[in-house]
């Protein structure tokens, strides 16, 4: 059993001096630094809050996303054919994203993630997994603008990402992460059967162990949603309470991810909460197949108690792997 | 026949000098006394200046708020302030969290609204943050579920309401933005807002934006208020669509004609537009004009400039529909 997280990592600390990024930005806007020294704010925030991560006993790390502006836009703006507009809220959240609008036809035109994927493996100790946001997520979030359907918007999208993830997996990571938290939201479940044929379009070809995550939702409803293309699946077990129901038929020739610990509130977890549900998970799947994380990007909490629920999951991954052994 | 009131949802813009003067204060660089001198002196301007455009129901201007939860949230007992969570862009708030039984210990808007009150013959709407909202953007640390969270919000706030109502307050507003991002919790928001506005002979409504409202239309008509506020003219005025396609809007409405997030000003012919496009759903008697949201986001300038608009437009409609307030 082993302990990561989902996605992002908040920018800035609330200590004296951890707002520099937060600064750079500020500073860039007003034509004070170059987009050069923006870059390079936020490569050493990077290498802040990977050391982070790995000081809180977390086994495959992210880069923390913090060249990320919201979960959407730094992918769908890397991608030809989406133009960036305004402000809309992501999800139930009280966080917002800029909405991309299909201008063109979407297609790919060179690697989003690899070179911050590189930076940051060249600058940790442990795995580091690259996380993409989805195609269905990305175009359900976005307006359709030239396209006449949903379904093409989808479908070109992947096709676009399948480059992005065979690139990636040139760069040879332990595990490639895809988030499709939009395939659980209630109202878009409808769409699963598309869902399906986006994300055969997308794994195409691509050579790497994959991951696919979701959360603010939860995958009943869905059928079969373990048979697709991915080596494991990631669920929310906060928000989605009902994936519960999911467990026990969880297929023995893939890797589970559970999002256990509440990356929405700051009410800390207890050690012995965490061992219980790590406990009832492992009757159904082989430790060495799983692993706790956070059920949503941790950008949600101020960063000093993001840092202590991590560690805190990391301490009760620790226990129960001492427990197994 | 009386109609087509105009209004606003709440904000107004802070000049940079009173800015400056929140952060001067917050790093103890301002003596309190000063600070809240420029504070009152920003009210009155506002309060001239809606007096000047002759708005029939002003609005205090929140010169004294940051944030619209954390504002009630830091004067409450039971809630606690957390460090910096970013909402989006470069932008950081601080969230509040519930550690502890909520109580009301001193009034929250009131001082301001009998300050503004005070300030013109206008009725002043009274206004603040609902239950379902202020919990729903806030951490819970203490109360076992949300529901018991946002049922104990609901009463601190109803005794805010009880205290502006005595004050004289006519209308009461009470944001509920939150509202239509879980439709599932409906329910909830609405006996949550039975417990804020219990007993109050006051015209109240709820303003809610963003979100998704074929989800919760018709069923949030069932909110408790008189008057229910949204947004319109950002997204086409397509909600009146889905009244006209759905279920009749059976509520008084205040409708958004001015885009709060736009520095592009509308032209008096748009605004005539939106009100026209209004009217073809809910008739002039019941149907309050006013900017989609608060104006805080935009400049003196610009929000001067779209009032102005609003008012202009209004009356001309008024004239045109042979509509006459009191």
């Amino acid at each position: 059993m082993i302990s990561t997280v989902p996605s992002n990592y908040p920018k800035i600390a609330n200590r004296r001096g951890g707002q520099t990024l937060r600064r750079a930005i500020s500073s860039f806007d007003r034509g004070r630094i170059s987009a050069d020294d923006l870059a390079a704010t936020a490569d050493d925030v990077t290498v802040e809050v990977i050391a982070e991560q790995e000081r809180a006993g977390i086994d495959i790390i992210t880069d923390g996303q913090i060249r990320w502006q919201d979960p959407v836009t730094y992918i769908a703006g890397g991608l030809h054919g989406f133009e960036i507009g305004g402000l809309i809220r992501y999800f139930d959240t009280n966080t917002f994203y800029r909405q991309p609008e299909a201008t063109a036809q979407i297609a790919w035109q060179e690697p989003i993630l690899v070179r911050d994927f590189e930076f940051a493996r060249d600058h940790a100790a442990r795995p580091v997994k690259p996380v993409v946001t989805g195609p269905y997520t990305i175009a359900k979030l976005s307006q359709r603008g030239v396209y006449d359907s949903l379904e093409d918007l989808v479908l070109d999208t992947a096709r676009a990402l399948n480059h992005e993830l065979r690139a990636l997996a040139a760069a040879d990571p332990a595990l490639i992460q895809v988030d499709e938290p939009a395939i659980v939201w209630h109202r878009y479940k409808s769409d699963w059967d598309l869902f399906r044929q986006a994300m055969d379009v997308l794994m195409d070809g691509v050579g790497a162990a994959t991951l696919l995550r979701t959360d603010f939702g939860d995958a009943t409803g869905l059928p079969e949603f373990f048979a697709l293309p991915f080596q494991g699946f990631g669920l929310d077990m906060v928000q989605g309470e009902e994936n519960r129901s999911l467990v026990p038929q969880f297929p023995d020739d893939r890797d589970l991810m559970l999002g256990v610990v509440d990356a929405r509130n700051v009410r800390m977890e207890t050690g012995d909460g965490l061992l219980q549900v790590a406990d009832w998970a492992t009757q159904f799947v082989a430790p060495v197949r799983l692993s706790l994380s956070p059920n949503t990007g941790l950008e949600f909490l101020p960063r000093e108690t993001a840092y202590d629920k991590i560690e805190n999951m990391a301490r009760a991954v620790k226990k129960a792997q001492e427990a197994v052994a | 026949m009386e109609g087509l009131w105009t209004t606003q949802v709440g904000s107004l813009p802070k000049p940079p000098e009173l800015m400056k003067a929140r952060t001067d204060f917050a790093r103890g660089r301002l003596p309190q006394a000063d600070f809240e001198a420029m504070e009152r002196q920003h009210t009155r301007f506002w309060m001239e200046f809606q007096n000047d455009l002759g708005l029939d129901i002003a609005v205090d201007a929140e010169m004294y708020r940051g944030d619209m939860a954390t504002y009630f949230a830091e004067m409450m007992d039971g809630m606690e302030i957390s460090g910096l969570v970013r909402s989006y862009g470069n932008r950081y708030y601080r969230k509040p969290i519930a550690v502890g039984p909520l109580q009301r210990v001193k009034p929250f808007t009131l001082d301001w609204w009998q300050y503004a009150q005070s300030l013109t013959d206008k009725p002043v709407k009274g206004m603040i943050t609902g239950p379902y909202t202020m919990a729903e953007w806030s951490y819970n640390s203490f109360y076992d579920t949300q529901e018991e969270f946002v049922l104990a919000m609901a009463q601190v706030l109803h005794e805010e309401v009880v205290a502006l109502e005595e004050a004289g307050a006519k209308f009461i507003q009470i944001d509920e933005p939150a509202v239509s991002t879980r439709p599932e919790d409906l329910p909830l928001a609405i006996r949550a807002m039975a417990v804020v506005v219990d007993g109050i002979s006051a015209t109240t409504g709820t303003h809610i934006c963003y979100g998704d409202f074929e989800a919760i239309y018709p069923k949030m008509l069932d909110i408790p208020v008189d008057v229910i506020d949204l947004e319109m003219a950002n997204s086409d005025y397509d909600l009146l669509d889905l009244f006209a396609r759905q279920a009749p809007f059976t509520k008084r409405l205040a409708m958004g004609v001015v885009d709060v997030h736009s520095h592009v000003i509308e032209t008096k012919d748009q605004v005539k537009a939106g009100i026209y496009r209004g009217l073809d759903v809910v008739p002039a008697d019941r149907l309050y004009i006013d900017p989609d949201c608060g104006l805080k986001t935009r400049t003196v300038d610009e929000a001067q400039a779209k009032l102005s608009v609003l008012v202009e437009a209004v009356g001309e409609v008024r004239q045109e529909l042979g509509l006459e307030n009191a």
